[in-house]
């Protein structure tokens, strides 16, 4: 059934009893697509886990800079490169009335990490957790993760997880965690209607949520309501009409009408999906590094950021975002120089300039077509192709056809690490490697990083390496796109993050 | 009615699908500019009557500053090409499916009956989604995702005429004369079966003009520059709230087209009826 | 119609499904794309954890076997998991078709009441200013894109009056107890006249975009057939009996008439499921049409075969009702 009748007894109690007050505050969210399934284990989108976290919380979490801190957990420390023991928090409830221990950490993350846990499934999330082979309790507040070789980057991993009840989960089994929910979080589930709208109320009981961001405290609103609503303009169009106080994912050229609105406001905050156009390395014209190069001045960012993005994204000149650890500052831009580009271009033989195609998928259609016109005026004659995004990937995968020359796509960075961005897109062969860069040194670079425990000495490798990547050119460089938000001007105490999570513990509707 | 009410009704029908075919045919002559001229500073650029447009972009500019106005009437050509082409294509492979099958019966009618049914049990735009999917987008997979499934309806008719035709006396006389299979379904029987094919053809010329446009909606159309009124809409529809010309001019463009092709359609079938 | 011509027709249904079934199979399996690399898509994920995440989707089976293996399963009810909800595709479905249903049979309810009086009386007073405003109004329903005409009711009703909501089906507060999963029912049920209006407001935009072109089209059936009837002998006699107008019309030709307009509206409610999806997109409307293109796009392999499957078994099933109608109201036409 479509209606979720999956109560909580705690909350079917207080709402048979006493319906919401007048004058209690409600939360309405306009979001952009129904979380597929409330199993924090059982999925791999984004929009569903920070559905999700106003649920359920984790180990860990991000603060407004991005930087990670205790969330269930009390403290954290590397007793061996290969064992991170973890303290837990006293105190935490969950949503059903237990209290959360060393058994319900175990528990979760035992069904991540083993094959066939999930409800006869392996979880989908298991890869997030990298060389983790188990978690075992030490006692009622210690749990130790056990890895199989170093990977200093799982505290930031955790952000990545949450915690669900033992007795909870054995109790509903796998197909009831997907529809009902017990968590830790600030609010508890009330109501599904599939594709429609979730309801969420306060959970009294929250612990308060990480020490770390202050003010911590109980949830303001008594109620919150998320609103399924993909297309775009109706989404604005419901914040601008105040049927909803917020909004994920403004597209930007909505800016200006909602500031100009008396009601409402734009909110933004450093993304962390940075955009590029691959070129295809192994193939001609884009084999020569001087091609490359001159479709790198050939392109005015700035205008296209000013005029298609408004403002809103940060030019880059590598694959790292400023925020993100062992960011090279000191890379040079390429610049706007269409008589450079030209002269690059005479220089590798191609003085009538060249004909190549650019992929993308419908979301970029523009962006693309911005970058074709500026690029066919330098000579370097670029037609657009439109392709379904599965299709593209396809295409573009290191074992894939690969008989494109550009491709405008984007790879998204949530923990912020080089791992988990740097090496995909452009570690030799590696999934995400579309422009085919294949670079030694690079490789033995990023290789050594990954291993380093010293974060001083991991820095210094991973700017040396985006400094080599930028020279070569393998990609446009384009950017760093902002996270927009609408909300109204009466929502308070809310801030965006960059992860993209809904931190709505201290939000309040005045 | 009267007469010179139904003429003039005649007359304006047919002279707005005149209009819209000699727009299609004079495109590079009449356009006042180069629909693939993109010139970001023209961005979302307001129709000449409001504050910030002007009387040279009469229709106001597009996402990436190309003039509306030039890209409708390219745009003509697209409609009214695929419209065309896939009926008439679809219409010739129906009628001769549909005539083998109810002619010559046995296992050439059970094989194409089965066929139909089959494509009948798709939702019109699931199929031609999955077959775009599959095959990329781009004008000319879209001609052929649209014209799989649109000779299933001619087919069928002709089907069921050519069954009841198969059974008059010119055709039997015709038999009895030693005439081959071949003669008698191409010369006695085609030509009294197509009256009611060829009176439902203008609308779907009209459906399929309107199919086009929603596969460019989802995505799955031309590929650009080239405008199609569908991709058209598609492309404004994110900017609807405050820029509201770059939808609504295509918009009002499929519906002045496929109202005069069905306004046209119907007054001429009216005139068979007498 | 006899038994045994009943049976015979059902039975023929069987090698339609399976048509049905094995086309889009192929056409999935034919399309390049791969689940795993699009739930994947921007995420660190080594080609291990991609290998292990088809096998996982069971997709790193040979074709044919996953063929035999959903038909087997599908001739028992059941459709595999969706590979992206990671539960069973039945459940999935079934929580999102009361929302098409409810659209769907909101657009065919709203297409008759517009279409057979307007029918009827165009029909009555041929010739006159309501003839000729009604078929231009028809063709104007024909004609106008569903997903351009969607959004600027939208854009009017919604955002600038603000007399009808943006999106939706229901508000929280006016949910009615869930008996049956269709809103319109259970508020009736219920007795609550605001979960009703609420439902209505939320129905309204969808429902008349969706079931426009439909009316436009069950008005000209209905009054073509409407005429024909008036033409009829036996209507002639009824007058000339002495019967008043109304009676005659109401009582002896409605009757009649009707019969091709039902038979129509039986045919292309099968279309309004194929037209839902872009509605749906529009308003945001949670029901099936807008999951499955959404499946095709990220190939959601056994949600599309098992969703189109089941369109497949409505429309056969609705072309089959249709011609049982036909024969039972018109005795005349023997099968």
């Amino acid at each position: 059934m479509r209606n979720n009748a999956a109560f909580i007894a705690f909350f079917a109690a207080c709402l048979a009893a006493a319906p919401l007050a007048a004058g209690a505050a409600e939360l309405r969210i306009g979001f952009t697509s129904d979380p597929l399934t409330l199993d924090p284990a059982n999925h791999r989108s984004r929009e569903t886990e920070t559905i999700i976290r106003l649920i359920y919380s984790g180990l860990a979490a991000n603060a407004l800079d991005m930087t990670v801190v205790p969330d269930v957990a009390k403290s954290w420390q590397w007793i061996d490169p290969k064992i991170l023991q973890v303290t837990l928090r006293d105190g935490v409830k969950f949503q059903g009335g237990e209290t959360m221990t060393a058994d319900d950490v175990v528990y979760s993350f035992t069904r991540l990490l083993k094959e066939g846990a999930v409800g006869g499934q392996t979880s989908p999330r298991k890869g997030l957790l990298g060389p983790v082979t188990e978690v075992a309790k030490v006692d009622d507040r210690t749990v130790r993760f056990v890895l199989s070789e170093p990977w200093p980057v799982l505290p930031a991993m955790l952000t990545f997880q949450e915690v669900v009840s033992k007795d909870f989960t054995e109790k509903v089994g796998t197909p009831g965690l997907a529809t009902q929910a017990d968590g830790t979080g600030s609010f508890g589930l009330v109501q599904w209607r599939r594709g429609d709208s979730l309801v969420l109320e306060r959970f009294p009981g929250f612990f308060g949520g990480p020490s770390d961001i202050p003010p911590a405290g109980k949830a303001c609103v008594d109620r919150v309501i998320v609103k399924i609503i993909p297309e775009n303009a109706a989404r604005v169009a419901a914040l601008l009409a105040g049927d909803v106080d917020l909004i994920n994912d403004l597209p930007a050229h909505d800016i200006r009408t909602v500031e100009a609105n008396a009601n409402t406001r734009v909110a933004a905050v450093n993304g962390t999906r940075t955009f590029f156009v691959a070129l295809n390395n192994g193939k001609k014209p884009f084999d020569d590094v001087r091609v490359r190069q001159a479709a790198n001045y050939a392109v005015d960012r700035q205008v296209i950021i000013d005029r298609i993005l408004n403002g809103r994204a940060a030019a880059l000149n590598g694959v790292m975002s400023p925020a993100a650890f062992g960011f090279n500052p000191d890379l040079p831009a390429y610049g706007y120089d269409p008589a450079k580009a030209k002269e690059l271009l005479a220089e590798a033989g191609y003085a009538n300039g060249i004909d190549v195609m650019l992929d993308t998928d419908g979301p970029q259609k523009d962006t693309a077509e911005a970058i074709a016109s500026l690029l066919t005026r330098a000579g370097i004659r670029t037609k657009v192709q439109v392709g379904e995004a599965a299709q593209l990937r396809a295409r573009w995968a290191p074992d894939g056809t690969r008989d494109g020359d550009m491709w405008i796509s984007s790879w998204g960075n949530g923990s912020l690490d080089p791992t988990d961005i740097f090496v995909p897109t452009l570690r030799t062969k590696d999934r995400g490697n579309a422009a085919g860069y294949a670079n030694p040194e690079v490789d033995k670079l990023l290789d050594a990083a990954g291993l380093e425990t010293d974060q001083a000495k991991r820095a210094e490798l991973y700017r040396d390496a985006q400094a080599i990547v930028n020279r070569q050119a393998p990609w446009i460089f384009l950017w760093l796109p902002q996270d927009l938000y609408g909300a109204s001007k009466r929502l308070v105490g809310w801030q965006p993050l960059a992860s993209g999570m809904l931190n709505l513990r201290d939000a309040c509707v005045r | 009615m009267s007469g010179i009410a139904v003429l003039g009704r005649i007359r304006l029908s047919y002279l707005v699908v005149a209009v819209f075919v000699a727009m299609a045919v004079l495109a590079p002559i009449i356009a006042p500019h180069d629909p693939a001229d993109s010139d970001l500073f023209r961005r979302l650029q307001p129709p000449f009557w409001m504050a910030g447009g002007e009387a040279g972009f009469p229709l106001g500019c597009d996402a990436l500053g190309r003039d509306i106005l030039s890209r409708i009437i390219f745009g003509t050509r697209i409609s009214i090409l695929v419209g065309v082409v896939v009926v008439s294509a679809a219409t010739v492979i129906g009628v001769l499916a549909g005539l083998a099958a109810g002619y010559l019966r046995g296992w050439v009618d059970v094989v194409v009956s089965w066929m139909t049914d089959v494509l009948l049990g798709f939702p019109y735009l699931i199929f031609a989604i999955g077959l775009m999917a599959m095959m990329g987008p781009g004008l000319l997979n879209m001609v052929f995702a649209l014209a799989y499934k649109e000779w299933v309806v001619p087919c069928r008719v002709v089907r069921g005429e050519t069954l009841a035709a198969r059974e008059t006396e010119y055709v039997e006389a015709a038999r009895a004369l030693g005439a081959s299979r071949r003669f008698i379904m191409l010369r006695e029987v085609l030509p009294n079966i197509l009256a009611p094919v060829l009176a439902v053809a203008t609308i779907r010329v009209a459906q399929v003009i309107i199919l086009e446009a929603s596969l460019s909606f989802l995505g799955l159309g031309v590929q650009p520059p080239t405008a199609s009124w569908g991709s058209m809409i598609a492309d404004g529809r994110g900017y609807i709230l405050d820029a509201w010309w770059v939808s609504t001019f295509p918009g009002v463009a499929i519906l002045l087209l496929v109202l005069a092709i069905n306004l046209a359609g119907q007054v001429r079938r009216r005139d068979d009826h007498g | 119609m006899s038994p045994a011509a009943l049976l015979t027709r059902l039975l023929h249904l069987i090698p339609v499904l399976l048509g049905v079934t094995v086309v889009v199979f192929l056409m999935m399996a034919a399309t390049p794309g791969d689940p795993a690399e699009v739930m994947l898509a921007g995420q660190q994920a080594t080609p291990a954890q991609v290998a292990a995440l088809r096998h996982d989707m069971g997709l790193d089976r040979p074709p044919l076997e996953r063929f035999g293996l959903f038909v087997g399963h599908a001739v028992r009810g059941q459709f595999g998991q969706s590979l992206f909800h990671r539960r069973p595709v039945a459940q999935v479905i079934a929580e999102r078709l009361p929302a098409t249903i409810e659209l769907s049979l909101a657009a065919l309810v709203f297409a008759l009441v517009v279409a057979i009086p307007l029918g009827v009386l165009a029909a009555v007073k041929r010739g006159g200013w309501l003839d000729r405003a009604a078929t231009f109004g028809t063709l104007l329903g024909v004609s106008l894109p569903g997903f351009w005409f969607g959004i600027l009711l939208l854009i009017g009703f919604a955002v600038q009056w603000r007399l009808l909501p943006v999106s939706g089906e229901i508000d929280y507060d006016a949910q009615p107890p869930g008996v049956t999963g269709f809103l319109l029912v259970d508020s009736v049920l219920a007795g609550r006249l605001d979960s009703l209006l609420n439902t209505l407001a939320h129905l309204a935009l969808p429902a008349i975009t969706l079931g426009l072109p439909m009316a436009a089209i069950l008005m000209r059936v209905t009054r073509s057939s409407m005429l024909d009837v008036l033409r009829q002998d036996y209507i002639t006699f009824a007058e000339a009996k002495g019967l008043s107008r109304g009676r005659v019309l109401l009582v002896h030709a409605l009757k009649n008439a009707l019969l091709p307009t039902v038979t129509v509206a039986a045919l292309e409610t099968g279309a309004l499921l194929g037209g839902n999806m872009v509605v749906e997109t529009v308003f945001g409307w949670p029901g099936l049409g807008r999951l499955v293109v959404e499946s095709i796009f990220v190939r959601n392999y056994p949600l599309v075969q098992a969703a189109v499957l089941l369109y497949a078994v409505t429309f056969v099933l609705l072309n089959f009702c249709a011609d049982l109608l036909y024969t039972i109201l018109n005795p005349r036409v023997r099968m």
